[in-house]
């Protein structure tokens, strides 16, 4: 995935870089809003993340000139957040919005996101998810490990499948909230926290090796790990 | 200009202007009646002057006498003509008086009162004329007495300069002693305002002294003594609560610090790296948490408004937050009922927030096995959500400030959860996005806390 990060914080620049990098993106950097709006031109990316305060040229007028030519998805950082600078982000041709601070787990949750509806008319969509010895029959809606039926609510469900849609990828509490319950704002209600506890207890317990991994301070991973 | 900004130039003016009225209505009162009674005296002089004549004239039997009529009439002229004698007549004989051409022909009738120009004379003479028509012993004849008004007239002009005067005199005098008596009378509020100005931001709890000054003005005083205790509680509701923050970010701030450079001092393996950076990123997510909501009290504290209002189902709205909450509920064994439902125009995710807040905090207060009561009404362009819970009673003074950013009606109960204080907060900011209000009740072992958002549009029902 080819990635064009106009930011002229050269910390933040730096570490979705090296970020963006280590996904497995490969990412052009431009620190003002006229080599920006350059790049975007000439080079046909996947995604825009772009800063909304810059020097030389505003991310705003950035924005307006390349949508007057190419309809590259971009994703806005902004460290107002106020309704009207939202509005009028999207109302230039934004595709999203992220509020510094933001986490590096929700940007990528967000530009894999922005991506994706890119290519949604071309790839089939699975009916069924495997992780190690756990498939998911989407249709069906049940869940086996190792042979057996396990038994699951509808938001357990709902939550393995994300976490199965996104295997081997670190998602945090906030991505998780909205993905599964559409919740797009802060609560400190610790419902994921529970959600997960409860799921494990289903998925795991009974069985020899975990594949619903917790990583502290980011978030939550469904992947099967060699085992010790 | 200047003096009409200070009150005791504008009371002297307005007192000034009062006297004027008072004066004038009073010296044109008398003027008049001064008028009237010197037009009495003047016919009065007239009547008695023409009466002594038409006496003599009336008794008149011999032709002879009119040498004599015209030596009386000689006599009863006074020197400076101020009374004048006329007697109009063909026959030479009988006619009397100067310049009785300019009089011929004035008079007709009988007997009349009128005026009469005289040559040489500014002022009119008031004249009384009568007609005696012809007789055995004279010829027709015309009697006219005239009495000048000049004297009358410069009485008047006299009492006219004299009045225009002291009217004058009257109004000035009137207004510096309004100015005296004014500035004598706004001692008290220079004093006051001269105290005003030593009140300072530093001395919070000093106050205006309201004992020696007129009531008028205690009253002001009082009032804003009463301002300035409001003042006094918001200043240091603000200083605590800049405290609180302060205190929220410092712990997470050195825990950081002191975290990363213990890590730092010596030689680490990996592993050991790896859980300082992940202990780190906790205590960063936190502060995000923090200042994601300071941003966002700001904000409708600064009072951004809802950017679209949609009418819909409170009821539905309440289910999403109980569907979202439904493995805390289970956790907790506690049963959630919503009675009732209102329509009304909110942002869905604002309001759910709120809601989620409130049945995250009744939840937080539940014994096991309790049922939660969420209750809408609508009544009064309002729309209504409460949440009740059973749970231990709240004490009055708490119930007010548990809105209050980082409030915690006691300190120590708040060890559990990542709940840093500002859950009731959002939901106050909410409250207010939507032109609402906050509300908590706690009698009978039942703790009732909600909010309101404002429900006038009427155009979907």
């Amino acid at each position: 995935m080819k990635v064009l990060v106009v930011e002229d914080d050269l910390k933040i620049a730096d570490y979705l870089d090296k970020g963006l990098t280590e996904q497995g993106c490969s990412v052009d950097l431009a620190d003002d809003g006229h080599d920006g709006l350059h790049l975007a031109m000439e080079v046909d990316y996947d995604v825009i993340v772009l800063d909304q305060m810059l020097p030389g040229l505003d991310g705003l007028a950035l924005l307006k000139s390349l949508r007057a030519v190419k309809d590259t998805p971009v994703i806005m950082l902004t460290a107002r957040d106020r309704i009207e600078d939202r509005v009028k982000g999207l109302r230039a041709g934004a595709d999203d919005y992220l509020v510094k601070p933001f986490s590096f787990l929700e940007l990528l949750a967000r530009l894999q996101a922005l991506t994706r509806r890119d290519r949604r008319g071309r790839k089939q969509e699975a009916t069924e998810l495997q992780v190690g010895d756990l498939v998911i029959d989407l249709l069906a809606r049940k869940a086996f490990r190792d042979g057996s039926r396990i038994d699951l609510t509808a938001k357990e469900f709902a939550l393995l499948t994300v976490l199965a849609r996104h295997q081997g990828q670190i998602l945090s509490k906030t991505v998780i909230a909205e993905m599964v319950w559409d919740v797009n704002f802060d609560t400190s209600a610790n419902v994921v926290e529970v959600a997960i506890k409860r799921l494990r207890a289903k998925i795991d317990s009974p069985f020899k090796t975990g594949l619903l991994h917790t990583v502290r301070g980011m978030g939550y991973v469904l992947e099967e790990r060699p085992g010790p | 200009m200047n003096a009409f900004h200070s009150i005791a130039g504008r009371l002297a003016a307005l007192f000034a202007l009062a006297a004027l009225l008072v004066l004038s209505l009073l010296g044109v009162t008398l003027d008049r009646e001064l008028a009237s009674v010197l037009e009495r005296q003047q016919i009065e002089q007239l009547n008695t002057r023409f009466q002594d004549i038409d006496y003599v004239l009336k008794r008149l039997r011999e032709p002879e006498q009119w040498a004599r009529i015209h030596a009386k009439l000689d006599a009863v002229t006074p020197p400076d003509h101020n009374t004048q004698y006329w007697i109009l007549s063909d026959d030479a004989q009988i006619r009397y008086g100067n310049a009785l051409a300019e009089i011929v022909g004035i008079s007709q009738g009988t007997s009349s009162i009128g005026e009469l120009r005289v040559g040489g004379r500014t002022e009119p003479l008031l004249m009384r004329s009568a007609y005696f028509p012809a007789d055995e012993r004279h010829a027709s004849f015309r009697f006219i007495v005239g009495v000048d008004s000049e004297p009358y007239a410069r009485s008047r002009r006299a009492f006219r300069s004299v009045m225009v005067a002291s009217v004058s005199g009257g109004v000035l005098l009137v207004a510096l002693i309004g100015y005296l008596i004014t500035q004598w009378g706004l001692g008290p509020l220079q004093r006051l305002s001269r105290e005003a100005h030593t009140l300072s931001p530093s001395l919070l709890s000093q106050r205006l002294l309201t004992a020696q000054l007129p009531t008028e003005l205690s009253d002001l005083a009082e009032s804003f003594n009463g301002a300035l205790d409001r003042l006094e509680v918001a200043y240091q509701q603000l200083e605590s609560f800049n405290a609180d923050v302060t205190h929220e970010l410092r712990t997470p701030l050195t825990h950081l610090i002191g975290n990363t450079q213990v890590a730092l001092s010596r030689e680490r393996s990996v592993p050991q790296l790896v859980e300082v950076l992940q202990s780190n990123l906790e205590d960063l997510e936190g502060l995000r948490g923090i200042v994601n909501d300071m941003l966002f009290l700001a904000r409708a504290s600064l009072g951004e408004r809802p950017h679209e209002l949609l009418r819909c189902s409170l009821a539905a709205e309440v289910e999403k937050a109980i569907d979202f909450l439904d493995f805390l509920l289970e956790e907790a064994g506690v049963h959630v009922q919503v009675q009732g439902d209102a329509q009304a125009p909110i942002e869905s995710s604002l309001f759910r927030r709120a809601v989620t807040n409130l049945l995250d905090n009744a939840i937080h207060h539940s014994p096991p096995g309790a049922e939660i009561v969420v209750e809408l009404s609508a009544g009064d362009g309002q729309a209504r959500v409460s949440v009740a819970n059973p749970g231990p009673v709240i004490p009055a003074e708490h119930l007010g400030r548990l809105f209050d950013r980082f409030y915690k009606v006691d300190a120590a109960r708040t060890k559990n959860g990542e709940s840093h204080g500002l859950g009731l907060a959002i939901v106050k900011a909410v409250a207010a996005m939507h032109s609402g209000d906050v509300f908590a009740a706690s009698c009978d072992g039942v703790t009732t806390v909600g909010f309101s958002v404002l429900n006038d549009a009427k155009d979907s029902a």
